[in-house]
């Protein structure tokens, strides 16, 4: 079985192999030389002074620190367009490795011939299942720890690393995504047992499911905390804590929601002149969050939704092969 | 006497169509059977149950005295259309056979039989005409050492040529072993000199099954008078009955005693057998599905 296995998908094995061989050429670069950047300007050192507390006092540092990040931000801001590409590159293996594994079998009758031999149909599908799962797997973990690296400065740099698409490709969730496109077209495969059809089906599923985590569970795997402060004071949310900032504004003295995605203050650390302007007085910024520290949480939270969604869908897949003729 | 096949009360439906129905089946070892009907008749979905490709959905079928899927190992099948991946060359699909099959593969059968053949072995099979395709897949069968040899339509999509070249090696190969083979085809003609029992399916059932030498003693032509609905001496059932004027030519499975000699008898050849019972069972759609006048 191995050797069937290697011997069909050698040539899409040999493909990846040189596409993800291109991207490192155009990635090791580009990172080394933000990697350069982000010491040179000191930013790791200024952030590390600002520790990770949801508030500081504004002072020099603060500004430096934040004036250190659009800088970077000013020169490498173009790479988080590339960044979109890492999002989309799990679903191509669903499509390109998962779609066909079954479909294309059938679709050409040779299910007949592999089915017939001396190999049940089930160990047929765990060996094949398991042998492209394995190396997918394998490839998926070092394309997420390469982005990883690539990606931290501009993470850090910028709105940190719970922020969307951020998240998306660094950490362990790039691999749940990998096997989850590729179990969904395995899937898609055994139902429509067409190619082309299953290859669209397995597009659109990963994109409903993923867009659907994304926006409607992730903000919810726990209760948003919330930060309330004065518009006089000197506090101000502290941008090295890589908070994910869900909704922000000014509240007046009865707490209704004035000035949404804005905030008054910090006063300079030479004094306020005349607060509170036109809200009127007792009013108050406020911030809904999900504090940075919660960032492996959520990875493994997400993780484990798409490998349970993975194996659930594996499990229907094997189920339904046994109907195939 | 060993059965290769045997099934009983055998269904499979899909949907609310029944494919094969009701299909009670006796194949003893040794024998080489056609199983002949008409396209649509359900040969191939009988073909997929015996070789465990379908599970039934009624009754139940045996490859020698067990389920097919435990004996997978003891059944070669040529599926309809021949499939092979076709990038693969022969030789890589004789591995391909070595790796599937570690309880029994004769790899130095197949490679023999491919090289008297002159099909070349680095050559991706998806570039061979279709009947030196047809014999890749009958030699990787052959390799397998199957006690039961299942073949859906092999010689359909040949030339005249490659069917007789085809049917030849066949032949040439189980004569020397002690082989079952089943084979289908919907023109009786490309199998009849070569099997000595025949299965006729029409319609989703078993109209007709036996061995060739026996199914040509137990029917006979007769003609004679313009026959009434009465029962004739000697005549166990009258399989087809077609009048003129004058006289009237029935086709006749024999019972006890001799028959009638008001009637000629005549013999039968297998094609004649065979068109009777299919024309019997025929498809029958009611004129009022077309919405004319029946």
């Amino acid at each position: 079985m191995i050797w069937l296995t290697w011997r069909q998908h050698r040539r899409q094995a040999l493909f990846t192999l040189g596409a993800l061989a291109v991207l490192a050429a155009i990635m090791v670069p580009t990172g080394l030389a933000m990697h350069a950047k982000y010491d040179s300007l000191g930013l790791a050192a200024c952030r590390a002074a600002l520790g990770t507390a949801p508030l500081v006092t504004q002072t020099e540092a603060v500004a430096r620190c934040e004036s250190l990040g659009h800088q970077f931000q000013d020169q490498f801001s173009g790479l988080v367009f590339v960044a979109v590409l890492f999002v989309v590159l799990p679903v191509l293996v669903g499509v390109f490795f998962g779609a066909p594994l079954v479909a294309r079998e059938v679709e050409q009758g040779t299910h007949r011939l592999v089915w017939t031999q001396g190999v049940s149909r089930l160990r047929w599908a765990l060996a094949k299942f398991g042998l492209v799962g394995a190396i997918t797997a394998v490839l998926a973990v070092g394309y997420a720890l390469g982005v990883s690296w690539w990606f931290r400065p501009l993470a850090g740099a910028t709105t940190g690393r719970l922020a969307y698409v951020t998240f998306d490709v660094q950490g362990v969730v790039p691999v749940a995504y990998t096997l989850f496109a590729l179990a969904l077209g395995v899937f898609a495969g055994t139902y429509w047992r067409k190619v082309l059809p299953a290859m669209a089906i397995s597009l659109a599923g990963f994109a409903v499911v993923r867009v659907a985590v994304e926006v409607l569970a992730r903000p919810r795997y726990l209760p948003a905390q919330t930060l309330s402060f004065a518009p006089t004071g000197t506090q101000t949310p502290n941008p090295a804590a890589g908070n994910w900032v869900m909704q922000q504004g000014v509240r007046n003295a009865a707490g209704e929601l004035v000035l949404p995605d804005a905030q008054i203050g910090p006063c300079p650390p030479a004094g306020c002149g005349a607060g509170g302007g036109d809200v009127g007085a007792g009013a108050y910024n406020w911030l809904e969050y999900q504090p940075g520290d919660r960032f492996w949480l959520f990875q493994g939270i997400e993780t484990g939704i798409f490998v349970l969604l993975a194996a659930a869908l594996v499990f229907f897949a094997l189920r339904r092969l046994r109907t195939i003729a | 006497m060993e059965l290769a096949v045997q099934t009983r009360g055998l269904g499979k439906r899909y949907g609310r169509t029944w494919a094969v129905q009701d299909c009670a089946l006796e194949l003893p070892a040794g024998r080489i059977a056609a199983l002949v009907g008409p396209n649509g008749a359900g040969k191939t979905t009988l073909l997929h149950l015996l070789v465990g490709l379908l599970r039934p959905d009624a009754g139940e079928v045996r490859v020698f005295g067990r389920d097919p899927r435990d004996v997978l190992a003891d059944i070669g099948f040529v599926a309809q259309d021949t499939p092979l991946y076709r990038d693969f060359t022969a030789a890589e699909l004789v591995t391909m056979g070595a790796r599937l099959n570690r309880r029994r593969w004769d790899a130095p059968l197949a490679r023999d039989r491919l090289a008297r053949l002159g099909i070349p072995p680095d050559k991706p099979v998806g570039k061979l005409s279709g009947g030196q395709r047809a014999q890749v897949a009958l030699a990787l069968a052959l390799a397998k050492r199957p006690r039961l040899l299942l073949l859906d339509e092999p010689i359909a999509s040949l030339d005249p040529l490659a069917r007789r070249e085809f049917m030849q090696t066949l032949m040439g190969a189980v004569a020397e072993s002690e082989t079952t083979v089943l084979l289908s085809s919907h023109l009786l003609a490309d199998l009849e000199r070569a099997c000595d029992h025949l299965v006729v399916l029409q319609q989703s059932r078993v109209q007709l099954t036996g061995g060739v030498d026996e199914l040509l003693d137990t029917h006979c032509s007769l003609v004679g008078p313009r026959a009434g609905s009465g029962s004739i001496a000697g005549v166990a059932e009258v399989v087809r009955a077609s009048h003129t004027e004058r006289q009237s030519t029935l086709l006749v499975r024999r019972g006890d005693g001799p028959i009638d000699p008001l009637w000629t008898e005549h013999g039968v050849t297998l094609e004649d057998v065979v068109l009777a019972y299919l024309a019997e069972a025929g498809a029958r759609v009611p004129a009022s599905a077309w919405e004319v006048p029946a």
